[in-house]
């Protein structure tokens, strides 16, 4: 029971809250949205109620661990929670950040229109999250992926114009493609394995994986179908048109979480179901490898390139994703930690970052790139924060990007595959300097406009100081100081990542 | 001999007599005379399969006593009782969803003929599973073609006149074809009882006599059987078909009738040609090509489509294929895949085409993806059966379309020709499902200018960009005190027999999702008592 309430209550939430507001609709013939406009409702309260209860209970259920079973869909196939720490790091990681953008969220929707079906969407998309991540088995696993899709859809289709719209189906389309890709992994392998929930280290030893001729093939499969969410290349086309479309808190946690189920189906797949050692050095690794690093340097490449903040930041978000997918591509310990810490950090940094350029919407209604100079004279302490968020993802010390970063390029270099281990730091440093160049003149642009800026072109207002309500800029002053915190203070955290590194290898 | 040996018998003479009986009632009488009669023969059949079930084996039944070859014969097993079972189910569902459309679309002075249609519909069907006779099955497969046209014709549209035409020309050609198949094999085997005609083929086999003969029985029965259940290329009587019928009609002939001919194929292989014999023979690798050509095609023709109710016609095409694939895997693994399917698309269909009827309703009876935008908010329960449909068809885990793949996909790595084509064929046809159903899901869930129907204006209909849609914001919250409410529209649009029909497809197909174990052990043993 434990288990299943951090899954089961946001759903429940999550679902009576849209029927509340349908009842509601229908008896008072006006959108809730503009209904209480501005100020904070009751349901405001609930709703970030929830959101506190479900962390608690996703802590609760990570310190209590055990695990149930809930049916069978063959007689081989069953559907089940349990509890393991890998889990846990992605469950409370999850959690957190849904609490703090909700309560950003909160803030923010009070701009846009139907912010109860938000709420309600984005409840059961995280009950559905710590689905995945408590997952006992492929199967489950699969089941709570396909539910993820749907339930955030809404968020994405959130505005419902019809770039919305369109980017919408496009995530959909993608998302269905690669899960049925990795469908046909699943299928492949609940053939030659009979059983497939999760243990550390995998199934397969050496003879059963030389008795199934397809298996690279079909983990092939599936390394690309769930990298579809964790927008790797071929499939990340879908990432940067859906994230940025959706409301700015559902792009935090579009980009800052949900590509990190995907992260978690791999670590699953890889490390607890098909094995490293089966893996490691064959033409799997490598091809995964290539596909990670491409997507590390093109995500880069293109986010220099981009005008349109939320979109800039989203192919940064395609990049930086795939620093961990590159770190579990290399099959040993230390890259494993790099990549483990790596989704922590960067779900932290992500989010702050989305929450700042919602922020910048909410203030001045700024939503492309050149528009933000002097952008330091209106929300300075907003301003710092993200300064703090870039340096913290371009890996400058002592904040936490240095620290997986430096996992990540020693493990490339420990990984033993030859040439690509060396080009991997390689890449990681140009992507870093990409970083730097797409990140920092934001800061530079917005403290230090020129002389002879003053703000006029930009609109009547200028540039009198204004920084965002306390309920925005708490979840970004508090991520801010955990990027730092985590990179001077790393320590807990990589012991724990490596201790499930140690399990798993 | 227990009683309940007798209810195949008895629930096949019930349907037919209530059929006979209603052509003397008024419409409304016939009409609760056709329900009586369909939940009768469900709960009869229901005592079938639970009395096979119990003792583990099958039994024939003999009619009027004329011993082979002539004779009538009626046999029944657990995969029998079962399929009866469920096709009374989902026929029951389709006649009660569609009721009041049945009502508004068939003239008043033709309504009992309808009911009579659907009797004799009823009890074809459940002839064509219980039998053990080749010659009653023939005759049982024309009713079936005239209740089946009969069904066709009540909407009296001009369109589905010339459809219920080209159904009768197809149909009779596969009548036909099944005719001169029985009659090929009464000449080499002497036998038109199951049993017997089997030995006889076993030692045809045996002796080497007779091979092309018995080529050209295999070729020519499964030929016919395809054109009347739809197979690719035979399809062109289904979009028309199911397009213009009324959703009771479109429901049942899509969810069943298609399937009896397909349960009949089955039969025919296993009771009579002998799965070795059918497995060998090169008429399964046909069935595997064209039900996997069937899957594409069908698919990619319901992507074209604009009409909705076309669309979900094109998609039975595509469902026939992975019938007819299943089936052509030649495996017991890929049977057992079919019959599920079978169930499943039965259960699925038949939901899609009672649910979308809701959603024209609200829609001012129109079918394009245009008039339907934001359909769902109109009528929600229409929206919410039409949702479950399409996940379940495109195969979403814990629907009962999941398990099909499943049961598919694990299928195929038993036949190791195949297992690439079938994998590739599941995989691209999924996604092309995803394409078109969630393409339509999008549309009905977004909203439009006002919560009730209106008319699409022409700047709209060529993709009227965001300022209408904006606009279309700001409009709905002031339009909506004044417009008719969406849920008295609703309440119009789903009498209560609907909403019950729609929620018990609904647990249906999660049934078949959730709990299709004892289904799946259910079909095995029936095959097995096949023999």
């Amino acid at each position: 029971m434990r288990v299943l309430l951090p899954v089961l209550w946001p759903i429940a939430a999550g679902a009576a809250l849209l029927a509340y507001t349908g009842i509601c609709n229908s008896k008072k013939k006006a959108s809730p949205g503009t209904a209480g406009h501005g100020r904070i409702t009751a349901l405001d309260l609930i709703y970030i109620a929830a959101l506190a209860l479900e962390t608690v209970l996703v802590i609760a259920a990570a310190a209590g661990g055990g695990s149930v079973r809930l049916l069978s869909l063959t007689d081989t196939l069953t559907l089940g929670l349990r509890v393991d720490s890998a889990g846990s790091l992605f469950a409370v990681l999850t959690s957190v950040m849904w609490l703090l953008t909700g309560i950003h969220s909160v803030a923010y929707m009070k701009h846009e229109e139907w912010a109860e079906r938000f709420y309600g969407f984005y409840l059961i998309v995280v009950g559905v999250l710590v689905g995945i991540d408590y997952a006992a088995d492929l199967v489950t696993l699969y089941v709570f992926y396909e539910m993820m899709t749907l339930t955030s859809l809404p968020l994405v289709l959130h505005e419902l114009t019809k770039e919305a719209v369109q980017a919408g189906l496009k995530y959909l389309f993608y998302s269905v493609g690669g899960a049925f890709l990795a469908l046909f992994g699943i299928f492949y392998l609940a053939n030659v394995c009979g059983d497939l929930s999760f243990t550390a280290g995998g199934r397969f030893t050496a003879e059963m994986a030389a008795g199934a001729p397809l298996l690279l093939t079909a983990v092939f499969c599936m390394i690309v179908g769930f990298g579809t969410k964790a927008g790797m290349f071929p499939l990340h086309g879908w990432l940067p048109i859906a994230h940025p479309v959706a409301p700015a808190p559902a792009s935090a946690v579009l980009s800052g979480v949900i590509t990190k189920a995907g992260v978690m189906a791999l670590v699953r797949i890889v490390y607890f179901l098909v094995g490293p050692d089966v893996l490691r050095g064959t033409w799997v690794q490598s091809a995964w490898m290539v596909l990670a690093l491409m997507t590390v340097f093109m995500g880069s490449m293109l986010a220099y390139r981009e005008n349109v903040f939320k979109k800039r930041l989203a192919y940064s978000t395609v990049s930086q994703a795939s620093y961990v997918l590159f770190g579990l591509s290399l099959m040993n310990p230390v890259g494993f930690t790099g990549a483990l810490t790596h989704v922590v950090f960067h779900s932290a940094i992500k989010t702050c970052l989305f929450l700042f350029a919602g922020a910048v919407i909410v203030v001045t209604g700024w939503k492309k790139v050149d528009q933000l100079r002097g952008l330091g004279r209106v929300m300075p302490l907003a301003l710092a924060c993200y300064t703090m968020a870039s340096l913290a993802l371009i890996g400058i010390p002592p904040f936490s990007g240095f620290v997986s970063k430096w996992y990540l390029a020693t493990g490339s270099l420990a990984s033993g595959t030859g040439a690509l281990g060396f080009a991997g730091p390689v890449v990681l440093l140009i992507s870093a300097l990409l970083t730097a160049g797409y990140l920092l003149p934001i800061m530079i642009q917005g403290y230090f406009p020129g002389q002879d800026f003053d703000g006029k072109e930009i609109g009547e207002r200028g540039l009198t100081k204004k920084e965002p309500s306390l309920l925005m800029l708490v979840p970004i002053v508090v991520l801010a100081a955990a990027t730092l915190l985590l990179g001077c203070f790393p320590g807990p955290l990589v012991a724990f990542v490596e201790k499930i590194a140690a399990a798993v290898m | 001999m227990s009683f309940v040996q007798n209810f195949p018998f008895f629930s096949i003479i019930i349907a037919m007599f209530s059929g006979i009986v209603s052509s003397v009632l008024s419409g409304k009488k016939a009409r609760a005379v056709s329900i009586a009669a369909i939940t009768v023969t469900t709960v009869l059949s229901a005592f079938v399969l639970a009395f096979c079930l119990r003792t583990g084996q099958s039994y024939t039944y003999m009619m009027g006593h004329f011993p082979a070859p002539w004779g009538n014969e009626i046999r029944a097993g657990v995969l029998e009782g079962l399929t009866a079972l469920l096709f009374g189910v989902v026929m029951f569902l389709s006649v009660v969803g569609g009721l009041r459309y049945t009502e508004e679309d068939v003239e008043p002075s033709k309504q009992n003929l309808f009911y009579i249609m659907i009797d004799l519909m009823l009890s074809s069907l459940l002839a064509l599973i219980y039998t053990n006779d080749l010659f009653t099955a023939y005759v049982f497969v024309e009713i079936n073609t005239i209740a089946g046209c009969g069904l066709i014709m009540m909407s009296q549209t001009g369109r589905s006149l010339t459809a219920a035409i080209r159904y009768m020309v197809m149909s009779s050609l596969g009548s036909g074809l099944f005719l001169i198949g029985l009659s090929l094999l009464y000449d080499v085997s002497g036998q038109l009882l199951m049993s017997p005609a089997k030995e006889a083929v076993a030692r045809i086999v045996v002796d080497g006599s007779y091979q092309i003969p018995l080529l050209v029985i295999v070729a020519v029965v499964s030929v016919g059987l395809a054109i009347k259940s739809g197979l690719f290329p035979f399809h062109y009587w289904i979009p028309d078909t199911y397009g213009y019928a009324t959703p009771t009609a479109s429901a049942v002939l899509s969810g069943l009738v298609s399937k009896g001919y397909i349960f009949l194929l089955i039969k025919f292989f296993y009771r009579v040609i002998g799965t070795e014999n059918a497995a060998h023979s090169h008429i399964i690798n046909a069935l595997f090509f064209f039900g996997v050509a069937g899957m594409m095609f069908g698919s990619l023709r319901a992507i074209m489509q604009t009409d909705t109710r076309k669309m979900i016609a094109y998609s039975s095409v595509a469902q026939i294929g992975y019938i007819y694939m299943g089936i052509g895997l030649g495996t017991q693994a890929g049977m057992i895949a079919a019959i599920f399917h079978i169930f499943s698309h039965g259960a699925t269909k038949a939901l899609l085409f009672i649910s979308s009827v809701g959603l024209y309703k609200v829609s001012g009876d129109r079918t394009d993806f245009l008039a339907l935008r934001g359909s769902a908010y109109r009528n929600r329960l229409a929206g919410a059966g039409f949702l479950v449909g399409a996940l379940s068809m495109v195969g979403f885990p814990m629907l009962a379309g999941f398990i099909s793949k499943l049961l598919f996909a694990t299928s195929a790595f038993a036949s190791p020709h195949k297992m690439l084509i079938t994998l590739i064929a599941l995989a691209v046809s999924t996604v092309l499902n995803a394409i078109y159903f969630l393409r339509l899901m999008i549309g009905l869930y977004r909203p439009t200018k006002s919560g009730s129907f209106v008319e699409p204006a022409p700047a709209e209909r060529t993709g009227g960009g965001e300022e209408a849609d904006r606009k279309g914001r700001g409009a709905k919250q002031a339009e909506k005190g004044a417009g008719p409410g969406s849920g008295s529209a609703a309440a119009a649009a789903n009498p209560w027999t609907m909403r019950i029909a729609i929620v018990c497809f609904i647990i249906l197909n999660l049934i078949l999702g959730l709990f299709s174990q004892p289904i799946v052990s259910a079909i095995t043993d029936g095959l097995a008592m096949f023999g």
